[in-house]
């Protein structure tokens, strides 16, 4: 086992550039290679039970009787037409509708695309502002959440399956009850949600009944159950050319993410092209995205040192007098912000990570405020809900009082996700009458009387608020296929209200027939009335005293950057996604820093309890590089018990951990015990090279690289197809990696063979380390398929499977491959995988029409990879030859590029030099991968630009 | 031991021989295999004793990569007038009674591997004749060639001789062109449309 007490010293002393990927890497080179040597030539370890000869006549064998299964009858397969043609549906056409998918109160606008009535990707609206066409990987994940086979397909009472009739009847008692008792005892729970039409009827639910109350509560925006947390702002990225963000993640995970990133990205092209600067200062205890974006303006700071910082820079601007004592680092960093805000009046922002205290917050608007970035950067966000919704303690502090006689919990999962010091578990029992409706039937679900299954967004008429403040609507893809009810549905059958999902949207908004088609059709409304309220500073409250700085440890609880609070915790394709950091799939850990892991001897995997205010959870931990030295760091989401077989048993519950009081004493002691835990980071690793490369500023290009000679001649047609991907832009978010699973088809494989390295992902994200594990310097690299003019894979494949396109696509032929895997020993970019077993025979019908039909479904024993979307250039060629013209540049957008946030993914045709992507190709940035292997790759990168400003 | 040895050569040479056979059949192929339908419609009746164009009731054809087969209502646009009792139009007439669709059984189908599209080869000029045959002499209908890669290829090689103008795709009788003319169209149509026949054959034409 690898211990990182053992020596790091050597790498003080290192100099040059040095990529690695893990500490396993770094530190103990024999071991680790060793144990890289019996993972990847999968039958090393029985080398020695069988002989070259029977090797090769097994081989013979098999290559003779694999002709046999080409002598298969075809199955007969049926034709079902439609009785009546639905109109506009054209068999083999997709169509496509705007709608949107909420989480964490916030509503993404989409484009979905049906064919045949299948819902088949989910696509960013390109015409709306808060997406312009990207999305992030739980949005694009949210398809497989439609055709999850463990969703509730019916009502359950006491665990047994219901129907709809009886919990009618039983509805219509208690609405009776209520209306004699005004509501007394009745109380709502719901999610974040900011769905206009949902907060209508909740309204319309307490005008009828005045006793009555209503609860909101999410374990990510409010951890502790106290109620609402610190008022957010509106941030526009685009319009900031400093950020300087104290322990904030604005890049990172999440339903803003999109927002956010689509903004950066705008504002570090416009840097790219000399316009301004995009400038990224960052203080975090631990990496996140938004931080190593920032590249070496990262400070490694305590959470708890994120205010002395804060006042630092207030002091340094002008604002206060009194500047607390920091270190020389701390000192640096502060001296650095202040520069750059001063720099960039009117143009910089400050921002605080949301579970920081308001006095936190307002100090940081008041910095903008006098730099007169108020309202340029950033704008105040108008909280509604606030007022009305009580909090999650005040819904405890009533049922421990016997005061709550109905419990209605509308989406959610308290009884998993409450934090224990409010005790939620133990009273929800004890009351008389508890009704859930959600997705699965969750902990909550299992425990309540009644489990009421609800419509998945995409099959629900709904409204909700974006990120920007407009207002989007939801329109079904298709019609629930099991007895499901929309959340409007069951309030307004509360309400004893018949009208349709479809009125009631309708109804909140009073559309005329014209008004309410071209808003379905665009996806949002158009409401006269800017939701952007001009920003002013708050008053600043009175300032709390300060928790005394704690010498031990500091725990962070913080959402999984893949299945979020848990919400979707059973949806595979999240569950498989690499966490962006880590690279853990399937699972979290305990993070932990190298310092402290040395001082504690553990190394990964090792079993620790971590124990805090009278609770404890037990994991294995993880060791994060540039983590701070005491700080802990957990992911809600995992450890679930109920819900669908995807969620259960994966991961610990970090819940009993959350809501903790700042300064709460954490300790962490090792156990017996080893847990391995599944991580991608050494998956498919390279010769080694200059991954990932740098230049210092804008405008600044690599040095030139001489033609290599090659005894293949050049390559030259048209269309030429080619894709630059430009790591200066990507923020490492995953949105890539999923929409490629969506789109292509692309089977989950479970923890157990992700652990022998058999992920099935087309595109991977690596992510590199450089420098010290203490401070190390972070970078992603997205890794497609290069598509290799001069392939090495095309060489070695012995029955010409992996060809090439006259238009440059290195094809990959499955049903003439036999899986020899040659092509991917070849590979020197490791982009190819193998399908060990048959992923995809079983999946239940559910999962079979969530395929797309446009793409083949690969069968067991054939290699597979990247294609470069071809079925999306296909469609675009057949588009253009009908009409008699060229393809045109952007009509072929790949899934990757197509979600891409920042648009880091460029593709196109590389033999005009008027294309998006010939630009991008012509910079001085343009590298190839492994450019040493003269494989000519059509996929190129451009280097990372180390400053966010020029050199004044 | 020898003659062993040549049994055993004989044998597989026999078992290959016969495979290969096999798989070049008519019943691996199922080209002429008539497939048992839930209604016996006849192609014959419906295109060359009544007239119907193939776009009457195959209509996507030339919009998206499916024919299309016709929804009940489409049968029934004509059956509700005429051969309303007969027997053998129950199941279209119970189709349409109780919402089911007719569970038509495919005569033409391609491997899962294989993505044809219908409307560009219509666009193109292929006549519907090429691959499906005189539908218009079948009284009931069965695949008339084996749909096999071999086929594809032939004509993805050397199309010129096989495309006809717009307006007769779906006209079944052969055209009366000599091979010469049939080539010189086809010649003058790869010219215009800027098909180039050596890129036509890239495996990822079909195969994604």
């Amino acid at each position: 086992m690898t211990r990182p007490d053992q020596p790091i010293a050597h790498l003080s002393g290192a100099t040059g550039r040095q990529f690695w990927r893990g500490l396993d890497e770094l530190i103990d080179q024999p071991e680790f290679r060793a144990q890289l040597a019996e993972r990847f030539p999968a039958l090393a370890r029985h080398a020695g039970d069988w002989r070259r000869r029977d090797i090769l006549k097994c081989l013979g064998g098999a290559v003779a009787l694999a002709g046999l299964d080409g002598c298969e009858r075809a199955p007969d397969e049926e034709a079902l037409p439609y009785v009546e043609t639905p109109e506009g549906a054209t068999p083999g056409i997709a169509r496509y509708y705007a709608t949107a998918f909420e989480y964490e109160g916030i509503a993404q606008p989409l484009i979905g695309k049906t064919r045949e009535g299948r819902p088949l990707k989910l696509e960013g609206n390109p015409q709306h502002p808060a997406s312009r066409g990207a999305s992030d990987p739980i949005t694009q994940a949210a398809l497989l959440g439609l055709y999850d086979p463990d969703r509730s397909a019916a009502p359950r009472r006491l665990g047994q399956p219901a129907d709809w009739a009886l919990f009618d009847t039983q509805i219509a008692e208690l609405r009776q009850q209520l209306d004699a008792s005004a509501g007394a005892g009745f109380r709502l729970l719901t999610g974040p949600s900011r769905s206009p039409t949902l907060l209508r009827q909740i309204a319309a639910v307490l005008e009828r009944w005045p006793q009555a109350r209503w609860h909101a509560w999410s374990p990510v925006n409010d951890p502790s159950g106290q109620g609402q947390r610190s008022p957010a702002r509106r941030l526009l990225l685009e319009q900031a050319h400093a950020v300087i963000a104290l322990d904030a993640d604005p890049l990172g995970p999440g339903p803003l993410q999109t927002w956010h990133a689509t903004g950066w990205g705008a504002r570090r092209r416009a840097y790219q092209q000399g316009d301004g600067a995009a400038q990224l200062l960052v203080a975090e205890p631990t990496p996140t995205l938004t931080g190593v974006t920032a590249g070496e303006e990262r400070l490694i700071a305590r959470e708890d040192r994120m205010e002395a910082l804060l006042q630092a820079l207030a002091a340094r601007l002008g604002l206060t007098t009194d500047a607390p004592p920091l270190t020389v680092a701390e000192q640096a960093w502060v001296t650095k912000a202040a520069q750059a805000l001063a720099d960039q009046r009117g143009r910089g922002l400050v921002l605080v990570g949301e579970h920081h205290p308001p006095a936190l917050h307002a100090l940081a608007q008041q910095i903008d405020m006098a730099l007169g970035n108020l309202g340029r950067t950033s704008q105040a966000v108008p909280r509604v809900r606030a007022q009305s919704a009580g909090s999650l303690r005040d819904l405890t502090t009533a049922m421990a009082a016997g005061e709550v006689q109905t419990l209605f919990v509308l989406e959610g999962n308290p009884l998993y996700a409450a934090p224990p010091h409010l005790g939620f578990a133990n009273l929800f029992v004890r009351v008389p009458l508890r009704i859930h409706a959600g997705l699965h039937a969750n902990e909550t679900g299992v425990a309540s009387h009644w489990h009421l299954p609800l419509t998945h967004s995409l099959e629900s008429w709904t409204d909700g608020e974006a990120a920007d403040g407009s207002i989007l609507l939801t329109q079904p893809l298709v019609r629930p296929w099991t007895s499901v009810r929309s959340r409007h549905a069951l309030l307004a059958g509360l309400l004893d209200d018949p009208t349709t999902d479809r009125e009631l949207v309708r109804a909140t908004w009073s559309l005329d027939g014209p008004q309410w088609a071209a808003a379905l059709v665009q996806g949002w409304i158009d409401t006269p009335t800017s939701v952007a309220a001009p920003a002013v500073a708050p008053p600043q409250p009175a300032q709390p005293p300060a928790p005394p700085r704690q010498p031990g440890l500091s725990l962070l609880v913080r959402p999984d950057p893949s299945v979020w609070d848990g919400s979707f915790a059973s949806n595979p394709w999240l569950q498989e996604t690499p966490k962006p950091l880590t690279k853990i799939t399937w699972g979290n850990v305990v993070h932990i820093s190298p310092a402290l892991a040395a001082d504690r001897g553990l190394a990964n995997g090792d079993l620790v309890r971590l124990a805090a205010g009278g609770n404890s959870i037990t994991g294995p931990v993880w060791i994060v590089a540039g983590q701070e030295r005491d700080t802990v760091l957990l992911h809600l989401g995992h450890g679930r018990s109920a819900g669908s077989r995807v969620a259960e048993g994966v991961g610990f519950s970090a819940t009993p951990l959350l809501g903790l009081p700042a300064g709460a004493e954490v300790r962490l002691t090792r156990i017996e015990g080893h847990e391995a835990v599944v991580t991608t980071q050494h998956h498919f690793e390279m010769k080694p090279d200059e991954f990932v490369r740098f230049v210092d500023t804008a405008g600044e290009a690599l040095p030139p690289e001489k033609p290599k000679p090659s005894f293949y001649p050049p390559q030259h047609s048209k269309p030429a197809w080619g894709m630059a991907i430009d790591l200066d832009l990507c923020i490492g978010c995953n949105a890539c990696v999923v929409a490629c699973v969506a789109e292509n088809n692309i089977p989950m494989v479970g923890k157990e063979q992700v652990a022998k390295g058999r992920e099935m992902h087309w595109l991977r994200v690596d992510r590199y380390y450089q420098g010290s594990p203490g401070e190390p310097e972070h970078s992603f690299q997205p890794v497609p398929c290069m598509h290799c003019e001069n392939a090495p894979c095309e060489m070695g494949c012995p029955v010409n499977a992996a060809v090439h396109s006259d238009d440059g696509l290195n094809l990959q032929v499955y049903n003439r491959c036999i899986g020899t895997r040659t092509c991917s020993a070849y590979c020197p970019y490791k982009v190819r995988r193998f399908n060990w077993f048959d992923y995809t025979g079983d999946d239940p019908p559910e999962l079979k029409a969530a395929r797309n039909p446009e793409v083949t479904v690969r069968q067991r024993g054939v290699m597979e990879k990247c294609t470069y979307c071809i079925q999306r250039i296909s469609d675009a060629r057949i588009a253009a030859k009908k009409e008699g013209r060229p393809i045109a540049d952007g009509e072929v957008v790949t899934a990757c590029q197509a979600a891409c946030p920042t648009q880091a993914i460029v593709f196109g045709d590389v033999s005009e030099e008027d294309t998006q992507v010939s630009r991008k190709k012509a910079s001085g940035r343009d590298y190839d991968l492994l450019a040493e292997a003269n494989t000519r790759p059509r996929t190129t990168y451009q280097a990372r630009i180390r400053k966010g400003a020029r050199e004044a | 031991m020898r003659l062993a040895a040549l049994g055993i050569v004989l044998l597989l040479l026999g078992f290959l021989l016969g495979a290969w056979d096999y798989a070049e059949s008519s019943y691996a192929t199922q080209a002429g295999w008539v497939e048992s339908q839930p209604v016996p419609f006849s192609h014959q009746h419906h295109v060359s004793d009544d007239g119907i164009d193939c776009r009457y009731c195959h209509s996507s054809v030339e919009e998206g990569p499916y024919a299309g087969l016709p929804s009940t209502h489409t049968c029934m646009t004509c059956h509700s007038q005429i051969w309303t009792g007969a027997l053998p139009l129950a199941p279209v007439r119970q189709s349409e009674q109780t919402g089911e669709p007719i569970r038509w059984r495919r005569v033409a189908q391609l491997p899962d591997y294989v993505h044809f599209d219908h409307s560009i080869h219509i666009d193109r000029g292929v006549g519907c004749v090429e691959c499906h045959g005189r539908v218009d002499q079948m009284p009931l209908t069965f695949r008339a060639v084996p749909l096999q890669m071999e086929f594809c290829l032939d004509c993805h090689r050397d199309p010129a001789a096989r495309l006809r103008p717009p307006e007769m795709v779906t006209r079944m009788e052969p055209l009366r062109w000599t091979q010469e003319q049939a080539r010189e169209f086809g010649q003058r149509v790869l010219t215009r449309q800027h098909i180039n026949p050596s890129s036509l054959d890239d495996c990822g034409i079909c195969h994604r």
